[in-house]
């Protein structure tokens, strides 16, 4: 039946109706005075204004490219953009509620300083000079009384991050961490130090995926889920070894509930059929490799069945699996995952995945491990002022074996604030990035907080990091900035740039945080170093790829299709040795296992559960919970506990119980289910707040960084969320 | 003019035989050499500058060892002459700590 324009009136009205009644009573149930952003009533149809601008998505990483349908200034719905290859045209559930991070009654919408104790909650609000004023006078006394390196930067992976970095440099701070040491280092690092490289994967062409712990339809949606959901369609194996049942593994081939902490004995029994089966490809492992003998050698005593008693895996299927995998190569593939902040050799247990991913052959091919070209845009270079008094190396050095020196390590970082040494730290900046939350073992980060003199968040929201901090500082959401180019790798369909730019203006009195470091520059008589705007970055970026401009503008992402692999031939790795290193001389020489060694994982004691840390599909981390559109999906979090468990416990589906760690304790609703092993429990990130300006959720659910205890990865300095001990019990 | 020779060469050979020394010795400051590195090599070791564009990714651990035990050899010997040999150590430590296969390879920046 042919829709009228009277019954499409009709039905947009009831929308706004409804849109307005929702308005209208949040407001009435709120008794404190915020404004609200209020959509406006729809005139008569023909003075309704339209339009369609391009953007990129911020609600996780991945910057899928988007279009936002404006209607009367009013953003309405963000969709797809079909052109944006590497979102492969789709706009995830995060990505639709963008709209919820835009419109929040609850965003941050002025400066603030807090009044009364850290925590408190109790806020003054500022002008912008005043709180800029304030901040640079503290930037000011704190780099004069502890040296510019006395004050700490923490930003997250964003568009303007570059900005922060830049300011860092300026001022002259070289302890600059960012949220990576809580996240996917131990795992660069162990790839890094195989190929010289991290490789991306070519999930899409790849016909046997083996998925240890990844968890790609539920965790981050990227390139490699959709690819991987297409993979599936065209017959290719998936195998998928985690001690939770989540949705990867519910649309797997195979599902293994491995102990945790023995994937690198799945690996390493693995590598053992494969070359005492003489499975591997001998001119290639002749010509790209280096340390086979050594490896051949050492992985003799890491058989099947040695592995079955540590893994819970049957021998007779890892020896099945391993020869699949090699008969499927080099378009077989062990996934080499993101969050890798899981145990105290993290990075050795990488190591083993890149040591079997080289075993089949698979780089630089299709279906394997690959290294596309990146797009490389130019950049401004500010020569930044040396600091004679500063110490001679960042306040994290020497604890770790081999940290990223660009990333440093949060753990370490962290634990060297609250000790005063090697020398002390008293301020901190932190950016798009929410440490209470996200790492491991929350009361040390408030004991870290409390020896600072003044801490400062630049957020959008009053996540539990700007709840403790001392100024607080409006961002815009990623729909009303203007961003510099951003540069990306799209996997098998190559890579690409992408940019933003003003959706609809800056609410309230957010500003960016280009403009902050900017106009706290000046007051610091290192304004020479911020003498440019956004488009003049722009026009430097553009400078070695002029072509960039016309796609952006017209498709809004501009893609790079060349091929993806068979592009390194004859090239040397970036390794000692230039080849792919079964064997990493540089670990030997700073009295690293050479190869990685298995190590059994501590034995839960009992009446204990080991928790394990994860994502689902809705909320990434801590920053999507409160988004109203996604907190419908789920108001709080539960812990996920095995039936055998609970009943010995006799604990019910839904009953509140105590989770009990050697840091912290949480109260938490049980979720009694099979998709769990009965020795391991889980919770999701992001609940359990102490910010009382996170109205959906505050009250609800348990953090979980608030029982998790904060071991590091030996290697990269990575946290290792993994090795926490619970106890559970009815309250 | 014999003797300004024989003077800057002498100084050529000292600062390769110090430099040889502390780079066995173990560390300069990389940080002040990354600032040393960008006040005076950038300059010229650009793209569009007089000389081959250099970062410390540009060659491996052991490309930059040859080239600082060669300093005579290179073209800007002179622009060499003028540095410390604490400076130099530095800006060594700088190249060195983020070579092409070095542990933390510089990010392009």
């Amino acid at each position: 039946m042919p829709e009228t324009k009277s019954q499409m009136m009709s039905r947009r009205k009831f929308l706004q109706l409804t849109g307005g009644l929702a308005t209208a009573t949040a407001m009435a149930s709120s008794p404190c005075k915020v404004l609200y952003a209020l959509t406006r009533d729809a005139g008569p149809q023909d003075t309704e204004e339209i339009r369609e601008m391009f953007s990129a998505c911020d609600m996780c990483f991945n910057k899928c490219g988007l279009i936002a349908r404006v209607e009367n200034n009013v953003v309405k719905k963000l969709d797809p953009n079909p052109k944006s290859l590497k979102s492969r045209g789709m706009l995830c559930a995060r990505g639709n509620a963008g709209v919820k991070q835009l419109y929040d009654p609850d965003r941050l919408k002025y400066p603030l300083l807090r009044k009364g104790a850290r925590g408190d909650g109790k806020w003054q609000r500022l002008s912008w000079d005043e709180a800029l004023d304030h901040a640079a006078e503290q930037l000011d006394k704190i780099g004069k009384e502890y040296t510019r390196c006395g004050f700490l930067f923490m930003a997250g992976t964003d568009m303007q991050s570059t900005f922060v970095h830049q300011f860092a440099e300026a001022y002259g701070s070289y302890n600059v961490i960012s949220h990576e040491s809580n996240c996917l280092l131990s795992r660069n690092r162990a790839f890094l130090d195989t190929y010289g490289v991290m490789p991306t994967p070519d999930v899409l062409n790849c016909k046997y995926v083996i998925m240890p712990g990844a968890n790609r339809f539920e965790a981050l949606v990227t390139p490699d889920s959709m690819d991987l959901m297409t993979a599936r369609t065209n017959k290719s194996k998936l195998v998928v070894l985690d001690p939770r049942f989540t949705k990867t593994a519910a649309l797997a081939d195979e599902w293994y509930p491995i102990k945790p902490g023995t994937d690198m004995a799945f690996f390493l029994a693995v590598a053992h059929v494969i070359i005492s089966e003489e499975l591997y490809d001998k001119t290639f492992i002749k010509e790209k490799t280096f340390g086979f003998e050594e490896l051949r050698e050492h992985v003799r005593q890491y058989t099947p069945q040695w592995a079955q008693k540590e893994t819970d895996i049957p021998a007779k299927d890892i020896t099945r699996i391993a020869r699949e995998l090699a008969a499927a190569a080099p378009s077989a593939m062990i996934y080499p995952g993101r969050r890798s902040s899981d145990y105290e050799d993290s990075t050795q247990i990488r190591r083993s995945y890149a040591i079997v991913n080289a075993l089949l052959g698979n780089w630089d091919q299709k279906g394997g491990l690959l290294v596309p070209k990146k797009v490389k845009p130019g950049s401004m270079h500010i020569e930044a002022p040396f600091y004679e008094d500063n110490p001679d190396d960042r306040v994290d050095a020497g604890r770790a074996q081999m940290m990223f020196d660009e990333e440093g390590s949060f753990k370490h970082t962290r634990d060297a604030v609250i000790e005063g040494k090697p020398y002390p730290i008293k301020g901190w900046m932190t950016y798009k990035t929410n440490p209470m939350q996200t790492g491991a073992n929350r009361d040390k980060t408030i004991e870290m907080i409390n020896t600072l003199d003044f801490m400062m968040t630049v957020d959008i929201a009053m996540s539990d990091t700007a709840w403790m901090a001392d100024l607080v500082l409006p961002a815009p959401s990623y729909l009303e900035r203007q961003d510099p180019l951003s540069a990306f790798l799209a996997s098998s369909t190559c890579s690409g740039v992408i940019t933003r730019d003003p959706v609809v203006p800056a609410m309230f009195e957010s500003k960016p945080v280009f403009w902050i470091v900017k106009e706290l520059a000046k007051r610091l008589e290192l304004g020479e170093f911020f003498d440019f705007t956004v488009d003049d970055f722009r026009k430097a970026q553009l400078k070695k790829i002029p072509e960039v401009a016309k796609a952006l503008k017209e498709d809004g992402v501009y893609n790079v299709t060349g091929p993806s692999f068979g592009i390194h031939k004859g090239k040397p790795f970036k390794t000692r040795s230039k080849k792919i290193e079964f064997y990493n001389t540089r670990y030997k020489d700073k009295g690293i296992d050479p190869m990685p060694v298995y190590k059994q994982p501590k034995t839960i004691p009992e009446n204990h559960f080991r928790i394990v840390v994860g994502r689902n599909a809705y909320i990434t981390q801590s920053a999507s919970t409160n988004n109203s559109l996604l907190w419908e999906l789920e108001k709080e979090n539960s812990l996920w506990i095995h039936p055998k468990s609970a009943a010995a416990m006799d604990i019910k589906n839904g009953e509140t119980i105590t989770v009990k760690s050697h840091v912290g304790k949480v109260t938490i609703k049980a979720r009694v289910t099979k998709e769990t092993r009965p020795d391991t429990v889980y919770m999701d990130t992001g609940f359990g707040v102490l910010s009382k300006g996170l109205t959906n959720i505050f009250g609800k659910g348990a953090c979980i960084a608030q029982i998790l205890e904060d071991k590091a990865d030996k290697i990269s300095g990575n946290m290792a969320m993994h090795e926490t001990f619970v106890t559970v019990s009815k309250t | 003019m014999v003797k300004k020779l024989s003077i800057a060469a002498i100084i050529m050979v000292f600062l390769v035989v110090s430099i040889t020394f502390a780079m066995a010795e173990g560390k300069g400051n990389a940080r002040k050499g990354k600032y040393l590195f960008r006040k005076t090599c950038r300059s010229c070791h650009m793209e569009g500058g007089s000389a081959t564009e250099l970062s410390p990714v540009s060659k491996t651990q052991a490309e930059w060892q040859k080239t600082f035990d060669n300093a005579g050899d290179l073209k800007c010997k002179d622009e060499w002459a003028n540095l410390s040999e604490k400076d130099t150590v530095d800006i060594y430590s700088y190249l060195h700590g983020h070579a092409f296969d070095s542990p933390s390879p510089a990010k392009c920046k």
